[in-house]
């Protein structure tokens, strides 16, 4: 009781943080970190604030390109076999140092099926990993697997003796990485303060201490910024973005992420059954209306369901026109005129696009029923039958590995459980693509598969997405597509 | 009346009804666990949230099996009363944390939060009933029960925005939502306190007028107290005690309120915890939640029907 | 009866007026309450455009608040009087049943009231819409299936009470079935004091589906609820007070009404009867 009476105390009468030190970085983010254990949950909290205390095998710059951390450089033995030279001076913030047996703990404990990891499966294609010399490790892929070096992007290397010395549950409390920054206290629910790693192989970070706040409403993380309890945050709308524009001393930062919104649309059952329904609706959306009233121009269309910065991109397919009297006649001829169609969605996206598609389809005829339910049922029902997925839903994807295999391919291959689609052609150009590694023929793979979702429409593009950040004015920080948050990359200007 | 109270304890019939009335808690306890568990797991389980995007039919029936998702029903609820027996409360699934420290993290946010509304509602619900019933039939009654009305009408996720509107976005007094020192729970406690500040202000117009009308009230009056007097020297002593009944029972209240306010206010409480828990199927923990305000809720009627009893017959409720 | 006091009649005239409101906003609506028009986002009261005024201005996709809360009465009323209903008929047949024939089945019958009375009520519904989905009907299967449990232990006290009177007696031992004895003897009795709780029912209910609705557990959009109104409010609390305010002081003002009335139900009864 005694403790409790404390800690209720302590809640009520702790001080504001102020962040006026050019020391210290406070970060508002829209929610909590999940776990700390690099190795479970893979949310965007959870990403913004321990990536900051892990290295990667293999990171990206800011262009994107993929580039040496840990490994020094890789090469394939053949089409599974990649061997990766390590660095030999990192160290684990307990001064152990980073040896090729942490690589292949890190791996084998992510593959492991009894770890029971959400992220497996960005890495089950993964079969084995060894230590094959004092600084080198190879690892092993089922098949030829283009996308490896973009999934270990994400793959934090941990300790080994200490996470075996500690247990997995002390370890989620008690992080220890290599990374530019040491876990100091987390306060579930509330918030999350690292301090530098002096000694870190890059050199020292420009922050003594980072923390991170859970602040779910965008007002108050607005409000923050404005009064100085905070220096940077995320998650703005573009309404809050276009407002703030003119800021006294912040910068509204957004950047085109790989995240590509579209509309999901079911070949398999109901009124879009009909090809020539699916293409009205294609002619019905007016993306540009969207993204200058509804996205205020924070965001940038797309004529697939791709985001423009991922490998396979195809610049050459043209959407589909917006052409509202074309749309009208095809479902004349199809004989929907009035059909119901059923859409499904869940708070997590956002309600004003799914309400403005309803009216752009009502527009030319067809009677749109918005099912909002929560995220599990959606999912569920998603994921489903094609006959409990409904015609219509809306969806943003992003894989995180900035290639076309990441997103169509578990999107409208048959037998995907994301897939309301089932074509052999498209399913024979998606196998192929993935089955190499020289580039020049994937891109051809790709170009025709996008050909063939031109024309079948099981989904439609309708922009990138903008991640937006509130900033500091003299932060030197250039959000990334991948919307990486590392704190390494950011300093003050003076 | 306390001497009454220790009294009915020596009585046998009076130990028998206290070990009846605990044993309906409990039973009602363990109803609870009940419901909540079949709820929770008729509501699909939570694998499809944890797995990334893309991943496919076998990886996620794969993770079903290691979380246990696909053992039937009895099986998972036969388990999960053996934890509970025992007191585990098991790990969550999406925090892979102890349940039980998760839960007592996030306590001290909903205790302050309840502190300061029941702080609220007694500050001005027992002053307010007290002027109502001493005062009763003038224009400050009337006025002060059109307070209570209001907020006892007052929808908590209402009030709670007029008020960040106002002291947040108009004024800039307060923090606007959030965790940020002792300012950030004003308001949150404010929203909260009003609808039980109706209730107290209610219970202690009743109970003082009850008083009034005793006769030692008029003996006093004879003895040329004022009515102002006889009310500070006599009446508030004795009208306490159903008042102290009432604020065991709100304080369950209270914590079922908490549920919207915390989610206006962003308050990282219980009410949070639990509303976010249910979004990420996360079942463990919301049925700790739910078992712990419901334990809460329980006792305090436990506490309130054994102090109805103990005081006097007449204040005891229909049903 | 007490005479009806003028505040009564204002009271009163309130709540017909809800319900005219409720009852003719198709008439009353200046606009289709779901027509968009993305160029005229939260416009603030008053605004004029294209010779088209908007009293209360607009939402965030451009839609005539005024329409969006004359409908929202509709779905208000509609919701609450039914679940009302339903937890009325589920909890009073309970609660006879029980008052009645005693026993095993009161015992049963009033545990589960009492667990049922131990899940904070927003907590419960909250965890049933997860299962069933929302949606109108969902709705109000959830509120009535939640909220049946006051009337049962209020008819479970009276029947017991009832059941003792000497009439109530001969009637049974004339001959007269217990569903007949129920039903044309014992419910006149207790309808007072059942009336007075469906009436504090009512306002909370009112308070419940806007909850849910404010949550994104109720009414689906684009249909306008007041709580989902509020909920978009809640997000553009800075640029758009609008959109809290009206919805939310109609829904103040309503359930007001509806207390004051139900307060003055309860002063007809026999306040004693009734616990809060």
């Amino acid at each position: 009781m005694r403790r409790l009476l404390a800690a209720c105390l302590a809640t009520c009468l702790a001080l504001p943080a102020w962040a006026q030190s050019h020391d210290t970085l406070t970060v508002d983010l829209p929610g909590d970190v999940a776990t700390m254990d690099p190795q479970i949950q893979w949310d965007t909290e959870s990403y913004s604030v321990y990536r900051n205390i892990f290295d990667n095998l293999v990171t990206r710059d800011g262009s994107g390109k993929i580039i040496p951390q840990v490994a020094t450089d890789w090469h394939y033995a053949n089409d599974t076999s990649v061997v990766f030279n390590l660095r030999t001076d990192i160290t684990f913030h307990d001064g152990s140092k980073l040896t090729p047996e942490d690589v292949v703990f890190s791996v084998r404990r992510i593959t492991n099926p009894a770890f029971k990891s959400p992220q497996l499966s960005q890495f089950d294609q993964i079969v084995s990993a060894e230590v094959t010399g004092p600084a080198q490790v190879t690892l092993h892929t089922k098949s030829p697997y283009p996308v490896l070096l973009a999934q270990l992007v994400k793959l934090s290397i941990i300790p080994k003796a200490y996470v075996e010395k500690v247990g997995d549950t002390e370890f989620n409390q008690h992080v220890i990485g290599s990374g530019p920054f040491r876990l100091a206290s987390w306060q579930r629910g509330v918030q999350t303060n690292l301090v530098a790693n002096d000694s870190y192989w890059r050199g020292k970070p420009a922050f003594k201490t980072v923390t991170f706040r859970a602040v779910p409403d965008t007002a108050t993380r607005i409000a923050d910024l404005k009064t100085g309890r905070a220096d940077i945050t995320r998650g703005l709308s573009p309404d809050d973005a276009t407002d703030l524009k003119s800021a006294k001393g912040l910068d509204v930062r957004a950047v085109a992420t790989e995240r590509v919104a579209y509309l999901f649309v079911n070949t398999l059952f109901g009124p879009t059954k009909d090809k020539r329904v699916r293409q009205a609706i294609a002619m019905a959306v007016d993306r540009d209306t969207i993204i200058s009233a509804l996205q205020q121009g924070f965001a940038k269309p797309t004529s697939v369901v791709l985001s423009p910065v991922d490998f396979g991109y195809d610049p050459t397919i043209k959407p589909w026109p917006y052409d509202p009297d074309a749309a009208r006649k095809l479902i004349k001829e199809a004989g929907a005129e009035g059909a119901t169609i059923p859409f499904l969605t869940s708070p997590a996206y956002d309600r004003r696009l799914n309400e403005a598609v309803q009216q752009m389809l009502a527009d030319v005829g067809l009677k749109v029923v918005i099912s909002v339910v929560d995220q599990p049922t959606y999912l569920k029902r998603r994921l489903g039958t094609p006959e409990e997925a409904s015609a219509l839903s809306q969806g943003r994807w992003s894989c995180g590995c900035l290639d076309a295999d990441g997103v169509i391919f578990p999107l409208f291959r048959s037998g995907s459980v994301w897939s309301k689609f089932a074509d052999p052609a498209f399913d024979a150009e998606v196998d192929a693509a993935r089955a190499t590694l020289d580039e020049q023929v994937r891109l051809a793979h790709y170009h025709k598969a996008f050909e063939i979702l031109h024309d079948e429409v099981p989904g439609v593009g309708l922009f990138q997405d903008e991640a937006i950040y509130l900033v500091k004015h003299d932060i030197a920080w250039t959000p990334t597509p991948d919307e990486a948050f590392f704190v390494y990359s950011m300093h003050y200007t003076d | 009346m306390n001497k009454s109270l220790l009294l009915l304890f020596y009585r046998k019939e009076a130990l028998a009804f206290f070990l009846s009335r605990a044993g309906q808690a409990l039973l009602a306890t363990f109803g609870v666990l009940t419901i909540v568990f079949f709820i929770m797991r008729l509501s699909g389980d939570p694998t499809l949230l944890l797995v990334p995007e893309g991943a496919s039919a076998a990886q996620i029936a794969e993770l079903r099996h290691q979380l246990g998702f696909d053992q039937p029903l009895a099986v998972q609820y036969l388990a999960y009363l053996h934890d509970m027996a025992r007191f585990d409360f098991g790990e969550s699934l999406v925090q892979r944390a102890p349940v039980w420290g998760i839960v007592t993290e996030r306590l001290p946010y909903t205790v302050a939060l309840a502190a300061g509304a029941l702080v609220v509602a007694l500050g001005v619900g027992i002053p307010a009933g007290i002027v109502m019933a001493v005062a009763r039939g003038s224009w400050v009654e009337r006025a002060l029960a059109g307070v209570v009305l209001a907020g006892q009408s007052l929808p908590t996720f209402w009030s709670g925005i007029l008020l960040i509107l106002l002291f947040g976005v108009v004024l800039g007094w307060l923090p606007t939502s959030g965790v940020d020192g002792f300012s950030s729970v004003i308001m949150p406690s404010l929203a909260l306190g009003a609808v039980a500040m109706s209730t107290f202000a209610r219970m202690t117009r009743i109970a003082v007028l009850d008083e009034l009308q005793r006769d030692y009230v008029n003996a006093a009056r004879a003895r040329g107290l004022s009515r102002w007097q006889a009310v500070r020297r006599h009446v508030l002593r004795n009208a306490a005690i159903p008042v102290v009944t009432i604020a065991a029972l709100e304080i369950g209240n209270l914590l079922a309120g908490a549920v919207i306010v915390e989610s206006v206010f962003a308050w990282p409480g219980l009410g949070q915890l639990a509303i976010q828990s249910i979004q990420s199927r996360d079942f463990l923990v919301v049925q700790a939640v739910v078992l712990f305000i419901s334990l809460v809720y329980v006792a305090a009627n436990l506490v309130a029907d054994l102090a109805y009893a103990a005081i006097d017959p007449r204040i005891r409720a229909g049903g | 009866m007490r005479r009806v006091s003028p505040g009564m009649w204002i009271v009163l005239a309130l709540l017909a007026g809800f319900v005219l409101a409720a009852v003719l906003a198709p008439l009353l609506a200046p606009s289709d309450p779901l027509r968009q028009s993305l160029l005229l986002r939260l416009k603030p009261p008053g605004s004029v455009f294209g010779g088209r005024s908007y009293l209360l201005g607009t939402d965030d996709l451009g839609r005539d608040l005024l329409s969006r809360v004359l409908y929202g009465a509709r779905v208000s009323l509609l919701v609450s009087a039914v679940a009302v209903i339903v937890s009325f008929v589920v909890g009073t047949t309970l609660g006879l049943l029980a008052g009645w024939f005693r026993g095993v089945a009161a015992t049963l019958i009033m545990r589960s009231v009492d667990t049922m009375l131990s899940i904070p009520a927003i907590l419960l519904a909250v965890l049933t819409v997860a299962v069933v989905g929302p949606g109108f009907l969902n709705l109000v299967i959830v509120l009535g299936l939640t909220r049946w449990p006051r009337y049962t232990r209020v008819t479970y006290g009276q029947t017991l009470q009832v059941a003792q009177l000497p009439y109530i007696r001969a009637a049974e031992m004339a001959g007269c079935s217990s569903l007949r004895v129920l039903w044309r003897h014992v419910l006149p009795n207790i309808a007072g004091p059942l009336m007075v709780v469906a009436t504090s029912e009512f306002g909370l209910m009112i308070l419940f589906e806007a909850g849910l609705s404010f949550l994104g557990l109720g009414i689906q959009p684009p249909e306008p609820s007041w709580g989902a109104i509020m909920a978009v409010g809640r997000s553009y609390v800075e640029r758009a007070w609008w959109l809290t305010v009206f919805p939310g002081a109609c829904l103040f003002v309503l359930v007001l009404c509806v207390n004051v009335a139900g307060d003055w139900l309860r002063d007809q009864v026999d306040p004693r009867t009734v616990s809060r």
